[in-house]
């Protein structure tokens, strides 16, 4: 059984000008050890979808509107707020993208992890102030023991979100959500925390959801991938299956935009851009949401019908009317290379 | 992996540069303060507000130890000497019933500080919590307090502090800090509330809840302590309004009743023999005006220093 079951989530915005649906169906599961990478543009709905697992969604304006998010068994749409206190940090943790302000200013570095122990488990002072010395160190920060007494600001960006991972794992959580956890931190940085996040998921035995929209970072390091776009998925399968056959005109775009991938499936060409804009959530094309960037929109039924996500292999799940496998013959009736 | 140990020990090899030099002999102490110690540095380099630092401590210290030098009676009326000029026995003169001045305007000096610093206490107090609980919980509670505010908002203060008086009946020193406070709360509330709405869309509030923390944590270890800097400059700010207010309603005879002294009544005193014996009203009066203005300063040198934006946008 997977850990971590969403079914058909919707997280929508009630704004003054319109109700935004950032998140409007997505289902996907995580299994036990596994990581899932969740990719997409900037406001497809990645960061939504994470803090509505996480319940941490500002409400208002927003509300999860329908949908179940079931974790090791439990709905946690339908916790109370206590409850899902108790779920926070201790089995679902989460890291976010900027490490320079997720530190509070005004308390040191290891008040704060402390803090997050004594919440959850039952330690003493002592013991507490211990395990944080033990969490520094594994997170290879140097001379532990004395820096834990500095405030944040004597840390690097980068040692700031290897504390915040710290923080994250202290309680041993079963689910750790990593919302673009290396976006903010220079490349060779980025490199290391990648590497830390792989080294403790396998001796910690966490599930982990990779939010990112750097697809060199989700090859490397997710077993499947969920492609996100305008609050709806798009395309889902093993890692493998997505990078080597992807189905999807919108995955096929996103890899072709890539530099330095190349494999069959991609079209070996110059860095090619994604013609259009994403579309406005408030109102949303009708059918298949992609259409009007869609090069091979109008083949099919796909600008009146939208399109249902089906599995057109094994695991292989797409939200398209032409997915590539079944467009070659019908791309050349058409004239379409 | 081993990459990764590179890149942490190079980081904290190059923090460790960097501190080494300047806190190796400052001790942990020390260390630990930095934030603080920083926003000192700067108040330091801010000579106006290091003078009325110093101004205030000088008022301060008169008030405080003025009675204890000297040790004339404050109350022994004795017509003798009536209307003396500053002399080296009265060093500010003496008023209609021959009492000593000086030990007079310490007196009120303490009873006007006092009462300033415990209106300005209470007005902290109210205003915080009005304030903080209206920005955290948000939503309708926020918009009917904040309405709330805003219908007090337009009655001005020394009228309210007047009525409430009043209506008690009694003018001392609890009296004049209720009196002072009931309508001065609101600038506090207003500002703690947006500090604590700005203070709660940051990402380490977000990270808190995301670990588990309950509002009680967010709100007293994540948030209030993130106002702290604008606290201390809100008191300084407030506390020449208040000693103002209680100096005026003394002035006018609503407040401190006689024989005590505050410094508002003391002037009043004065003002009926201003044209022959001026140095009654002066001495208080510069007292007032010294107050209110190092505080003043303090405040704008603790805004300066505790937020170092606001100093950068005005240098350039």
């Amino acid at each position: 059984m997977a850990l971590l079951e969403v079914n058909d989530l919707r997280t929508h915005f009630f704004t003054r000008e319109g109700v935004v649906r950032a998140v409007d169906g997505v289902s996907f599961s995580v299994e036990i050890g596994k990581t899932l990478g969740i990719v997409g543009e900037s406001g497809s709905g990645k960061s939504v979808t994470a803090l509505s697992v996480m319940g941490l969604i500002p409400q208002p304006p927003a509300r999860i509107v329908s949908g179940s998010v079931v974790f090791d068994g439990r709905d946690l749409t339908k916790l109370s707020n206590r409850q899902l206190e108790d779920v926070r940090g201790r089995q679902i943790a989460m890291i976010f993208q900027d490490p320079m302000t997720s530190l509070n200013p005004t308390l040191t570095i290891g008040m704060q992890i402390v803090e997050t122990l004594r919440r959850h488990l039952r330690l003493s002072k002592q013991q507490a102030h211990k395990r944080a010395v033990e969490l520094l160190e594994e997170v290879h920060i140097p001379d532990a023991a004395r820096r834990l007494s500095d405030y944040p600001h004597r840390y690097s960006g980068g040692m700031r979100q290897r504390v915040m991972v710290a923080i994250a794992l202290s309680c041993n959580p079963r689910l750790l959500i990593a919302d673009e956890p290396t976006t903010a931190l220079d490349v060779t940085v980025q490199a290391g925390i990648l590497d830390l996040l792989y080294e403790l998921r396998e001796e910690h035995q966490m599930a982990m959801i990779l939010i990112t929209h750097d697809m060199g970072v989700v090859a490397e390091a997710a077993d499947d991938v969920a492609v996100m776009y305008a609050g709806q998925l798009v395309e889902r399968g093993t890692s493998d299956e997505i990078f080597t056959r992807p189905e999807h005109p919108y995955t096929e775009a996103l890899l072709g935009a890539l530099p330095h991938v190349e494999s069959a499936s991609v079209r070996e060409e110059r860095l090619t851009a994604i013609p259009g804009r994403p579309p406005d959530l408030i109102d949303p094309p009708e059918a298949c949401r992609f259409a009007p960037r869609c090069p091979y929109a109008g083949l099919g039924s796909c600008s009146t019908v939208p399109p249902e996500l089906r599995e057109i292999r094994d695991g292989h799940w797409v939200r398209s009317a032409h997915p590539a496998s079944e467009r070659a013959g019908a791309a050349q009736e058409a004239g379409v290379t | 992996m081993s990459t990764t140990d590179r890149n942490a020990s190079f980081e904290s090899a190059l923090l460790e540069a960097a501190t080494a030099v300047k806190v190796h002999d400052a001790g942990a102490a020390l260390r630990r303060s930095s934030l603080w110690r920083d926003g000192l540095r700067r108040f330091t380099n801010n000579r106006a507000a290091v003078i009325a630092a110093v101004a205030f401590l000088v008022m301060v210290g008169f008030v405080v130890l003025g009675p204890i030098v000297d040790n004339s009676n404050p109350y022994y009326i004795n017509y003798a000497i009536a209307y003396q000029p500053p002399t080296w026995a009265h060093p500010f003169g003496t008023d209609e019933f021959g009492r000593d001045l000086f030990v007079r305007t310490a007196l009120g000096g303490r009873l006007s500080i006092e009462i300033g610093i415990g209106a300005t206490f209470a007005i902290m107090v109210i205003g915080i919590l009005y304030g903080s609980i209206s920005g955290f919980v948000g939503g309708w509670l926020d918009n009917v307090q904040m309405r709330f505010l805003d219908t007090l908002y337009g009655l001005p203060y020394l009228p309210f502090a007047i009525i409430a008086l009043a209506i008690f009946g009694t003018v001392n020193f609890w009296t004049m800090v209720v009196a002072l406070s009931i309508a001065s709360w609101f600038t506090t509330a207003r500002v703690m509330r947006g500090q604590i709405i700005s203070l709660k869309e940051n990402d380490y509030v977000r990270a808190a809840r995301a670990v588990g923390a309950r509002w009680y944590r967010v709100l007293f270890r994540h948030l209030l302590p993130n106002t702290l800097g604008m606290i201390i400059v809100f008191v300084f700010l407030e506390l020449p309004g208040v000693v103002l207010g209680e100096a005026f309603l003394s002035f006018i005879g609503l407040g401190i009743n006689p024989p005590q002294a505050s410094w508002g009544s003391l002037a009043e005193d004065g003002y009926t023999a201003y044209a022959t014996h001026p140095y009654i009203i002066i001495v208080p009066s510069i007292c007032i005006a010294w107050l209110i203005l190092s505080a003043f300063f303090i405040a704008d040198g603790l805004r300066d220093a505790l937020d170092p934006r606001t100093r950068e946008t005005r240098e350039g």
